[in-house]
Protein backbone atom coordinates (compact mmCIF):
# COMPACT_ATOMS: atom_id res chain seq x y z
CA UNK A 1 0.00 0.00 0.00
CA UNK A 2 1.28 3.70 -0.82
CA UNK A 3 1.23 5.97 1.61
CA UNK A 4 0.31 9.63 0.08
CA UNK A 5 2.16 12.50 1.34
CA UNK A 6 1.02 13.74 4.35
CA UNK A 7 2.09 17.12 3.91
CA UNK A 8 3.09 18.07 0.17
CA UNK A 9 5.46 21.06 1.78
CA UNK A 10 7.48 18.75 3.37
CA UNK A 11 7.25 15.30 1.34
CA UNK A 12 10.42 13.99 -0.68
CA UNK A 13 10.78 13.80 -4.61
CA UNK A 14 10.19 10.47 -6.36
CA UNK A 15 13.98 10.07 -7.96
CA UNK A 16 15.35 10.01 -4.47
CA UNK A 17 16.57 13.52 -4.29
CA UNK A 18 15.91 13.65 -0.18
CA UNK A 19 13.89 15.95 1.07
CA UNK A 20 12.26 19.27 -1.11
CA UNK A 21 10.43 21.78 0.85
CA UNK A 22 7.80 22.49 -1.59
CA UNK A 23 6.75 26.05 -0.60
CA UNK A 24 10.98 26.70 -1.37
CA UNK A 25 10.48 25.01 -4.54
CA UNK A 26 7.84 27.64 -5.62
CA UNK A 27 9.51 30.18 -4.54
CA UNK A 28 12.69 29.24 -6.21
CA UNK A 29 10.58 28.69 -9.37
CA UNK A 30 8.60 31.92 -9.53
CA UNK A 31 12.11 33.65 -8.65
CA UNK A 32 14.16 32.23 -11.17
CA UNK A 33 12.75 30.27 -14.01
CA UNK A 34 14.03 26.90 -13.87
CA UNK A 35 15.43 27.30 -10.32
CA UNK A 36 12.56 24.96 -8.62
CA UNK A 37 13.39 22.41 -11.00
CA UNK A 38 16.95 22.26 -9.90
CA UNK A 39 16.13 22.19 -6.69
CA UNK A 40 14.07 19.26 -6.98
CA UNK A 41 16.73 17.75 -8.36
CA UNK A 42 15.58 17.93 -12.67
CA UNK A 43 18.64 19.03 -14.32
CA UNK A 44 17.87 18.84 -17.83
CA UNK A 45 14.45 20.27 -17.47
CA UNK A 46 15.61 23.44 -15.64
CA UNK A 47 17.72 24.20 -18.17
CA UNK A 48 14.88 23.73 -20.57
CA UNK A 49 12.87 25.86 -18.82
CA UNK A 50 15.25 28.60 -18.37
CA UNK A 51 16.37 28.92 -22.18
CA UNK A 52 12.72 29.24 -22.50
CA UNK A 53 11.43 31.81 -20.32
CA UNK A 54 14.87 33.94 -20.97
CA UNK A 55 14.38 33.49 -24.87
CA UNK A 56 10.20 34.31 -24.76
CA UNK A 57 11.66 37.89 -22.43
CA UNK A 58 14.66 38.55 -24.25
CA UNK A 59 12.60 38.00 -27.73
CA UNK A 60 9.76 40.50 -26.12
CA UNK A 61 11.88 43.60 -25.36
CA UNK A 62 14.03 42.76 -28.66
CA UNK A 63 10.42 43.54 -30.27
CA UNK A 64 9.69 46.33 -27.52
CA UNK A 65 6.97 44.85 -26.11
CA UNK A 66 4.84 45.85 -23.55
CA UNK A 67 5.84 45.30 -19.99
CA UNK A 68 2.62 45.37 -17.78
CA UNK A 69 1.60 48.09 -15.51
CA UNK A 70 -1.17 48.38 -12.92
CA UNK A 71 -3.16 51.53 -14.32
CA UNK A 72 -5.99 52.95 -12.08
CA UNK A 73 -8.53 53.43 -14.85
CA UNK A 74 -7.64 49.90 -16.63
CA UNK A 75 -8.47 47.20 -14.84
CA UNK A 76 -7.46 44.73 -17.12
CA UNK A 77 -4.03 45.78 -16.85
CA UNK A 78 -3.94 43.88 -13.58
CA UNK A 79 -4.52 41.26 -14.87
CA UNK A 80 -1.70 41.70 -17.44
CA UNK A 81 0.44 42.76 -14.62
CA UNK A 82 0.20 39.79 -12.62
CA UNK A 83 1.00 37.50 -15.56
CA UNK A 84 4.02 39.56 -16.47
CA UNK A 85 5.37 39.91 -13.35
CA UNK A 86 5.50 35.26 -12.99
CA UNK A 87 8.30 35.76 -14.79
CA UNK A 88 10.05 36.88 -11.58
CA UNK A 89 12.78 38.90 -10.77
CA UNK A 90 13.59 39.57 -14.71
CA UNK A 91 9.84 41.61 -14.26
CA UNK A 92 11.42 43.81 -11.50
CA UNK A 93 14.82 44.07 -13.35
CA UNK A 94 12.95 45.29 -16.60
CA UNK A 95 10.91 47.30 -14.63
CA UNK A 96 12.64 49.09 -11.98
CA UNK A 97 16.36 48.75 -12.82
CA UNK A 98 16.74 49.13 -16.81
CA UNK A 99 13.27 51.18 -16.57
CA UNK A 100 11.88 49.05 -19.68
CA UNK A 101 9.00 49.96 -20.63
CA UNK A 102 8.21 49.13 -24.28
CA UNK A 103 7.26 51.16 -27.73
CA UNK A 104 3.95 51.31 -28.51
CA UNK A 105 4.77 52.64 -32.04
CA UNK A 106 7.03 50.21 -32.90
CA UNK A 107 5.49 47.43 -35.68
CA UNK A 108 6.08 44.62 -33.26
CA UNK A 109 4.87 45.91 -30.59
CA UNK A 110 1.80 43.47 -30.25
CA UNK A 111 4.48 40.46 -30.83
CA UNK A 112 6.78 41.52 -28.14
CA UNK A 113 4.14 42.15 -25.50
CA UNK A 114 2.84 38.46 -26.43
CA UNK A 115 6.05 36.98 -25.48
CA UNK A 116 6.67 38.77 -22.56
CA UNK A 117 3.22 37.60 -21.37
CA UNK A 118 3.66 34.12 -22.50
CA UNK A 119 6.90 34.35 -20.73
CA UNK A 120 5.23 35.29 -17.40
CA UNK A 121 2.64 32.55 -17.76
CA UNK A 122 5.33 29.78 -18.67
CA UNK A 123 6.81 30.97 -15.41
CA UNK A 124 3.84 30.44 -13.04
CA UNK A 125 2.63 27.07 -14.74
CA UNK A 126 6.36 26.32 -13.74
CA UNK A 127 5.57 27.16 -10.26
CA UNK A 128 2.85 24.71 -10.01
CA UNK A 129 4.78 22.08 -11.72
CA UNK A 130 7.36 22.13 -9.16
CA UNK A 131 4.95 22.22 -6.53
CA UNK A 132 3.46 18.88 -7.77
CA UNK A 133 6.74 17.11 -8.39
CA UNK A 134 7.51 18.49 -4.56
CA UNK A 135 4.23 16.92 -3.39
CA UNK A 136 5.06 13.79 -4.92
CA UNK A 137 2.21 14.10 -7.68
CA UNK A 138 4.23 14.34 -10.52
CA UNK A 139 7.74 12.82 -11.36
CA UNK B 1 11.38 40.06 -38.56
CA UNK B 2 8.08 38.53 -40.18
CA UNK B 3 4.73 37.83 -38.92
CA UNK B 4 5.27 34.01 -40.38
CA UNK B 5 8.41 33.56 -38.61
CA UNK B 6 7.29 35.06 -35.24
CA UNK B 7 4.51 33.01 -35.14
CA UNK B 8 6.98 29.93 -36.05
CA UNK B 9 9.30 30.79 -33.49
CA UNK B 10 6.03 31.70 -31.21
CA UNK B 11 4.62 27.92 -32.00
CA UNK B 12 8.28 26.23 -31.69
CA UNK B 13 8.69 28.22 -27.96
CA UNK B 14 5.23 26.65 -26.45
CA UNK B 15 5.28 23.91 -27.61
CA UNK B 16 8.51 22.84 -26.93
CA UNK B 17 7.21 24.25 -23.35
CA UNK B 18 4.31 22.08 -23.24
CA UNK B 19 6.00 18.87 -24.91
CA UNK B 20 8.93 18.66 -21.81
CA UNK B 21 6.46 19.95 -19.30
CA UNK B 22 4.12 17.51 -20.10
CA UNK B 23 5.71 14.36 -21.26
CA UNK B 24 8.65 12.21 -19.70
CA UNK B 25 9.88 9.82 -22.97
CA UNK B 26 11.67 12.05 -25.58
CA UNK B 27 9.26 9.52 -28.10
CA UNK B 28 6.47 11.31 -26.46
CA UNK B 29 7.63 15.03 -26.28
CA UNK B 30 8.34 14.77 -29.83
CA UNK B 31 4.89 13.70 -30.66
CA UNK B 32 3.47 15.87 -28.60
CA UNK B 33 5.65 18.97 -29.69
CA UNK B 34 4.79 17.68 -34.01
CA UNK B 35 0.97 17.93 -32.60
CA UNK B 36 1.59 21.29 -30.66
CA UNK B 37 3.26 23.16 -33.55
CA UNK B 38 1.92 21.64 -36.14
CA UNK B 39 -1.77 22.56 -34.68
CA UNK B 40 -0.51 26.17 -34.17
CA UNK B 41 0.96 27.00 -37.50
CA UNK B 42 -2.01 25.45 -39.53
CA UNK B 43 -4.66 26.77 -37.33
CA UNK B 44 -2.96 30.20 -37.37
CA UNK B 45 -3.08 30.10 -41.39
CA UNK B 46 -6.17 28.61 -41.61
CA UNK B 47 -7.67 31.64 -39.53
CA UNK B 48 -5.61 34.38 -41.50
CA UNK B 49 -7.48 32.47 -44.58
CA UNK B 50 -10.91 32.71 -43.03
CA UNK B 51 -10.48 36.56 -41.92
CA UNK B 52 -8.37 37.59 -45.57
CA UNK B 53 -12.04 38.86 -46.61
CA UNK B 54 -13.00 40.79 -43.88
CA UNK B 55 -12.34 44.69 -44.14
CA UNK B 56 -9.40 45.99 -42.12
CA UNK B 57 -10.06 48.36 -38.99
CA UNK B 58 -8.82 51.84 -39.26
CA UNK B 59 -6.00 52.41 -36.63
CA UNK B 60 -6.70 53.31 -33.17
CA UNK B 61 -5.62 56.58 -31.29
CA UNK B 62 -2.21 56.00 -29.60
CA UNK B 63 -2.76 56.78 -26.03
Amino acid sequence: MTAEPADPALSSSQEGKGHRNAFVAMILAWLVPGAGHLYLGRRSRAVVFLLLVAFSICLGVLLHGKLFVVLPDQPLSRLGTLASMGMGIPYFVLQFVLGYRGDIQGSSYEYGSAFLLTAGLMNLLLVLDAWDIAGGHKD
Amino acid sequence: MSHILLMALYAVQVSVFFAVLWRRSPRDQGKLFLQLFLGMMVGGLVLAWLMYPLPPSPPGPIP
